[in-house]
Formats: C-alpha cells, sequence, structure tokens
C-alpha cells in the first residue's frame, strides 16, 4: 500500500512538472460564433470568448461556428464552419530567442496574419496542410484544405 | 493562323487550370496587410513550390507528392464564397501601448498617465477579455530587485485598470525585470525607455 502511494505521489510530481512546461497559454478566442469547440487532451470544452488556448490544443468549428485565435505574438488565426487547426507548437520568448509558430489546418478554411514572431524570424513561422506547407514573410492569407473522404 | 492556335491554347489551359482546380486539395491566396502592405507567402511539399507575392494570387495543392500548380488570380466573388466566414472573422490586431516610468520608482511619467486614459476606450471597443500587463526595468540595481520592481510597475497598472472596472480575470500581470529591454545596454546603466509597462489588449 505505502509502494502503491509512493508510485502515486511520483506520478503526480511528474503531472505537475509537465503542466509547469505547457502551462502558460498561446492565445485566447475571440469572435467565437455557433458550434466551436476546444479539444484539449481527451477534454471536449466549449470555445468561448476569451478561453485560453495552449499548446497541442485542437480547435473545432461546426457548420454553423466560426472562431478566432489571438496568439501571444499578436498572430492572428481565424476558421469558417467545418474547419479543425492544430495548435502543434508555439514558443514567444523574445528575450531567449526561442521563437516559433506551428499551426496545421487538417479541414476547412483558415484566415491568417502573421505576428511578432514572423517579424523576428521568419523561418520559425510555419502553417501546414495535409498536401503542403506555407511559409510567411510578414502576411496575411486564407488557406482551405478539402478532405477527400467527404 | 496563328491567332486561333493562339486561342485555342487559351481556352486549354483555362480548361486544364479548372480541372486541376476541382481536384486541389488545398488552395492557399495571398492578401493584402490591413495597412495595404503586400508580403510573401511560400508554399511548398515534395513535389515543388511556389510563391505568391501578389494579391489575391492563390495556388492549388492536389497532393503532397504534387507540386503547388502555377498561381492564379482569385476573383472577389470566388474568393466571398470560399473564405468569406473565416476572413469576417479575423480579428483586428491586438494594441500596445508602452507606459514609462520614473528612475527606480512605480511612479509615471506624465506623458503615459496621458496615454494611460486610451487603454480603457481600447478594451470597450474590440471587447477585451485579454490584457496583458509586463513590467520591466533598466539594468541599474540587482537583477532580484528589478524583478520585483518591474512587478510592482505591472501590479500598479493593473490597479489602476482594476479601478476602472476592467474584470480581474481578463488581465494578466508578469515582470521581465531587466531581461528583455527595448533598448540593451551594460549593466547599472539607466535607460528611460527600458523603465516601462506594456500593456497588450487583444
Amino acid at each position: 500500500m505505502k509502494k502503491f502511494s509512493a508510485i502515486i505521489a511520483a506520478a503526480m510530481l511528474l503531472a505537475s512538472f509537465s503542466a509547469f512546461a505547457a502551462d502558460a497559454p498561446v492565445g485566447s478566442i475571440k469572435a467565437a460564433h455557433g458550434t466551436a469547440t476546444i479539444m484539449r487532451n481527451t477534454a471536449t470544452i466549449e470555445a468561448k470568448n476569451g478561453a485560453r488556448v495552449f499548446q497541442n490544443d485542437l480547435l473545432k468549428t461546426g457548420s454553423d461556428g466560426t472562431l478566432a485565435v489571438v496568439f501571444r505574438d499578436d498572430t492572428l488565426l481565424s476558421l469558417g464552419p467545418d474547419s479543425t487547426v492544430a495548435i502543434n507548437e508555439f514558443l514567444f520568448s523574445p528575450a531567449e530567442g526561442k521563437l516559433s509558430i506551428v499551426t496545421r489546418l487538417l479541414r476547412g478554411t483558415a484566415a491568417y496574419m502573421s505576428g511578432i514572431i514572423a517579424k523576428l524570424a521568419p523561418d520559425s513561422v510555419r502553417f501546414e496542410t495535409p498536401v503542403a506547407s506555407i511559409g510567411i514573410r510578414g502576411t496575411v492569407f486564407a488557406a482551405k484544405v478539402d478532405n477527400p473522404s467527404e | 493562323m496563328k491567332k486561333i492556335y493562339g486561342s485555342v491554347l487559351v481556352v486549354l489551359a483555362v480548361l486544364l487550370g479548372l480541372a486541376a482546380c476541382a481536384k486541389d486539395r488545398c488552395t492557399v491566396v495571398l492578401l493584402p496587410d490591413p495597412d495595404g502592405k503586400i508580403g510573401q507567402v511560400h508554399v511548398y511539399n515534395l513535389g515543388g513550390s511556389q510563391v505568391l507575392r501578389e494579391p489575391n494570387m492563390a495556388t492549388g495543392v492536389a497532393s503532397a507528392e504534387e507540386a503547388p500548380r502555377q498561381p492564379e488570380k482569385m476573383t472577389e466573388q470566388e474568393l466571398r464564397e470560399t473564405f468569406g466566414d473565416a476572413l469576417a472573422t479575423l480579428p483586428s490586431p491586438p494594441i500596445h501601448f508602452t507606459l514609462y516610468f520614473i528612475t527606480g520608482t512605480t511612479k509615471l511619467t506624465d506623458e503615459s498617465k496621458e496615454l494611460l486614459t486610451q487603454i480603457i476606450p481600447a478594451i470597450e471597443e474590440r471587447g477585451s477579455t485579454d490584457v496583458s500587463v509586463v513590467g520591466h526595468t533598466d539594468r541599474v540595481g540587482s537583477r532580484e530587485d528589478n524583478y520585483r520592481l518591474g512587478m510592482n510597475r505591472a501590479l500598479l497598472v493593473q490597479k489602476i485598470l482594476l479601478s476602472l472596472k476592467i474584470a480581474p480575470q481578463f488581465i494578466e500581470v508578469a515582470s521581465h525585470g531587466e531581461d528583455n529591454p527595448l533598448v540593451k545596454t551594460a549593466d547599472n546603466i539607466p535607460e528611460a525607455k527600458n523603465r516601462r509597462v506594456e500593456v497588450v489588449v487583444r
């Protein structure tokens, strides 16, 4: 029994360390309408205005939904209906030179306005789709991904 | 005769373009920035790459192995039909305010007291629920003291925002101490531009 609680304690300690690393929000939700959700690990959370967004979150809109994310570096990303985007990586510590933003549109439509990371380290900005990657030199663009199974 | 061949080729090219378009799994279009400037996007995969440099130029990609096709201009109507909802949802960019302090203190300069009055209207105008308040110092004094001073400067600004009825859960406070200067200096050099609180209204 003692051993068991020791294992639990160790697991909790580990969990708290990993929580610490992924603790800081990378942005927040804005302009959410209709069905808009955040998938975090196994949880599904309603993407309300002001909800914080974290690295590895999956953002989804339904057929009546739209949402936008304002990232900590001022990058803006919005989704049209029936869309899914993954926040794969976000590092924004200019003082330490740690800069990176990688997002991936899995389906649907998105509009994107690059922020401070694109100004400081353009090569660290990537927008991915299942069939191509997009490199960004300080700008606005829109992208659409069609799911072949539909 | 040459002319006819020419038109046939144009028609063929358009038809091929449409056919390619229909099969594309991904479409990317470059748009002008809010200030009218035009940036650049580079669309690439295993098959090759294309660079979009002009507004409304678009490329399509059929698969991860096939190169993005030759860019073509998207009409305003196509843009609206395909990207209208996403574009209408794109928020306006966050607004940054930099408030300056008198050396070694949490006292705002007179100009910054003035600027402070613009923050509340900015929060209200965009219905912001995400405001960050980050304190900074110059390199006079120890790193630890400066972390504390930066935090105290940020807490002062937070207190002012709270007194003006901004909800506490909307405000995030942090200190970068002397580690994130606007102007890089040697240690113990006073620099007015670094004694600041940066407020970002998202």
